[in-house]
């Protein structure tokens, strides 16, 4: 009882605040400590020139030998501007398909964002992260953070969502801090109540479940509900082949009835759990959608005698799941008379839910996520000294190698 | 007096670099598991997938279709196959443990994998080549869905039964029994209804080399 009292107080204070957003809308969520590049700019420098690195990577390819992570992680380290970021995209795509692909380091990896974050190129380093596959970009979750966090801070939730996808697709969704801030990403995005296409429905409902499963709140059952929603749309439409292809999600039929039972589970829980009143809004005019879209296509299949050869792949599992519409619609309009019913609606916005969530808790999540980062970089440090003493132990063995065969081949001629 | 054979330097020579080169211009896993989606053939034999793959094809993805896109290349994570999904209702999985991918490949869509299979829930205790990795089959298993999969316990099997052994060869046993040992048997002779031998080459061999012993020569 005290607890919702005080959750209506907050949520209240919530609203105040956003409706003055200029004076302190705090766009950001990260606080300055997690951005800080003190402690990245404070490991040891290892100048080198990029030109003679660029030369000698060009003549190892040249001659079919392998390029050492050594070598593309100090280019990424040296990068000084612009044009400079572009080449180092080059040899990255280089690397990856070159046989020590698997060797990229992490820290190349943390530091190739952080020099695109650096010199404004933002832009090429969501490129590279979202063709992940030709160059071998799997960024760790801090470094996740401080991307999805860049992109909150300039208002750009758009950019924002495509790096949650990442993230969906990595299934990095680990620690508290990821999953408030790409909570917080999805939440703004879909206030801004954009037209989305079947595939970017898809990987936001897919962000959505997936982080939505990680959190057991309000927030968490309300995200998964969305997810699930969003998912039993394109499961509707295209079939559930296009729904799980490509992405973590569970192959079975019936996204739809997951949804409703999250919605079950919420009522029937006795906890102080809520779902949140526009997330059920939004899944009434998309169920309502459906149901239009349905009816007619039904009224017009039968004049598309052609297509209907090619919706017989759409087999038979889709078509019983698709005449279990109307089923649907009716238990999920049950579902929420009795939630209502139950007082288990939150009137708040998914949005001033997920900031709320933020305000109280990222605080206290982001301390142990630093003191991670610090050991993290640590390790990183000594292993990149590893790397350097064998280079060196290894180019005085070949050089020492080298003298003892011309000692050799000079006795030879003499005799 | 048989003609000495002349030593033939030259030839030798040519058939090493020829067996060097077939080695060095072997084809790449890319190349050998190329497809093209349209004709449904392969350009490096030119032969045509069979006919009911085809569906799949189009449907599903290869395992390194699915490893190229994840971080280390999957490893440590769970795959099944739909045929498997199909077939038994108890789940079968590999989980990955060592990856070599085909660089060349531009996709990053070819190459070779090892793990360990779980069979119908019965989970083998080494290290095995991954086979069928480029069949479009392949489906990765999500980390929430991971639990669900992995907790499955297979039942025991059924003990062996044991049948009496048909009159003619029960007597044949006993009078045998009786001639090496000189007492009668205590027991019946029971015939287990499940052998567990592997019928292959190496068995054959050895019950052969086994005879051989047993019965010293032929005659």
């Amino acid at each position: 009882m005290a607890a919702s009292v005080w959750k209506r107080c907050v949520t209240a204070a919530v609203k105040v605040k956003c409706l003055s957003p200029s004076f302190s809308a705090r766009r950001w969520l990260l606080s300055a400590a997690y951005t800080d590049t003190k402690v990245w700019e404070a490991r040891e420098k290892d100048p080198q020139n990029l030109a003679v690195l660029a030369t000698t990577m060009d003549r190892t390819y040249d001659r079919n030998l392998p390029v050492s992570s050594l070598t593309v992680s100090r280019f990424v380290d040296n990068i000084s501007s612009r044009e400079e970021v572009d080449q180092a995209e080059y040899y990255l795509y280089k690397f990856r398909h070159s046989p020590n692909c698997w060797y990229l380091r992490d820290w190349t990896i943390h530091s190739w964002i952080r020099q695109c974050l650096k010199y404004g190129a933002r832009e090429k380093a969501l490129h590279t992260l979202k063709n992940k596959v030709q160059y071998g970009i799997f960024p760790d979750d801090f470094t996740f953070n401080l991307f999805i966090d860049s992109y909150i801070k300039d208002g750009d939730f758009k950019s924002a969502c495509s790096v949650v996808e990442e993230v969906m697709l990595q299934e990095a969704f680990d620690l508290p801090t990821t999953q408030i801030l790409s909570l917080y990403a999805l939440g703004s995005f879909l206030a801004t109540r954009p037209q989305l296409s079947v595939s970017e429905e898809r990987a936001l409902g897919a962000s959505l479940l997936i982080c939505g499963l990680k959190q057991d709140n309000t927030v968490g059952l309300s995200a998964q509900l969305l997810g699930n929603a969003l998912l039993g749309k394109v499961e509707m439409l295209k079939g559930i082949h296009a729904v799980f292809k490509g992405m973590p999600l569970f192959w079975s039929h019936g996204y739809l009835g997951r949804a409703l039972a999250v919605m079950e589970r919420v009522a029937a829980a006795s906890g102080d759990v809520k779902l949140s009143k526009d997330t059920l809004d939004y899944i009434n005019g998309l169920l309502q959608e459906l149901s239009s879209t349905s009816d007619s296509d039904s009224s017009g299949e039968e004049s598309a005698g052609e297509e209907e050869k090619k919706e017989d792949i759409v087999d038979e599992d889709d078509q019983a799941e698709q005449a279990k519409l109307p089923q649907y619609v009716s238990r999920f309009k049950e579902l929420s008379s009795q939630l209502e019913s139950q007082d288990k609606l939150d009137p708040a916005s998914f949005q001033a839910l997920v900031t709320t969530l933020a305000q109280q808790n990222l605080a206290a999540a982001e301390k142990p996520d630093l003191e991670q980062y610090k050991s993290r970089v640590q390790a990183w440090e000594s292993e990149n000294r590893q790397l350097i003493q064998r280079e060196k132990e290894m180019r005085e063995k070949a050089e020492q190698e080298k003298q003892e065969r011309l000692a050799a081949r000079a006795a030879a001629q003499q005799v | 007096m048989v003609k000495k054979k002349r030593l033939r330097l030259i030839a030798e020579m040519a058939r090493k670099i020829r067996a060097y080169r077939e080695l060095k211009s072997r084809p790449r896993e890319s190349q050998k598991y190329a497809l093209d989606y349209e004709t449904m053939k392969r350009p490096h034999t030119g032969k045509m997938l069979p006919v009911l793959a085809w569906q799949d094809v189009r449907r599903e993805s290869r395992l390194f279709s699915l490893l190229a896109g994840m971080r280390l290349f999957g490893v440590g994570r769970l795959f099944t196959r739909k045929s498997w999904l199909e077939d038994h209702t108890e789940p079968s999985y590999w989980q990955i443990t060592k990856v070599k991918v085909d660089y060349t490949a531009e996709n990053m869509d070819h190459g070779r994998a090892w793990g360990i299979l779980t069979h119908k829930g019965k989970q083998e205790s080494e290290v095995k080549e991954v086979d069928k990795v480029m069949y479009h089959d392949w489906r990765l298993i999500p980390k929430h869905m991971e639990h669900q999969i992995k907790d499955f316990k297979p039942l025991p099997e059924p003990p062996v039964r044991y049948v009496p052994y048909p009159p003619l060869l029960r007597a044949m046993l006993l009078a045998q029994y009786k001639k090496t040992v000189g007492s009668v048997i205590a027991e019946e002779p029971a015939l287990p209804l499940k052998r567990d031998v592997l019928l292959n080459k190496d068995y054959f061999r050895k019950q052969e080399q086994e005879t051989r012993r047993t019965e010293g020569t032929a005659v």
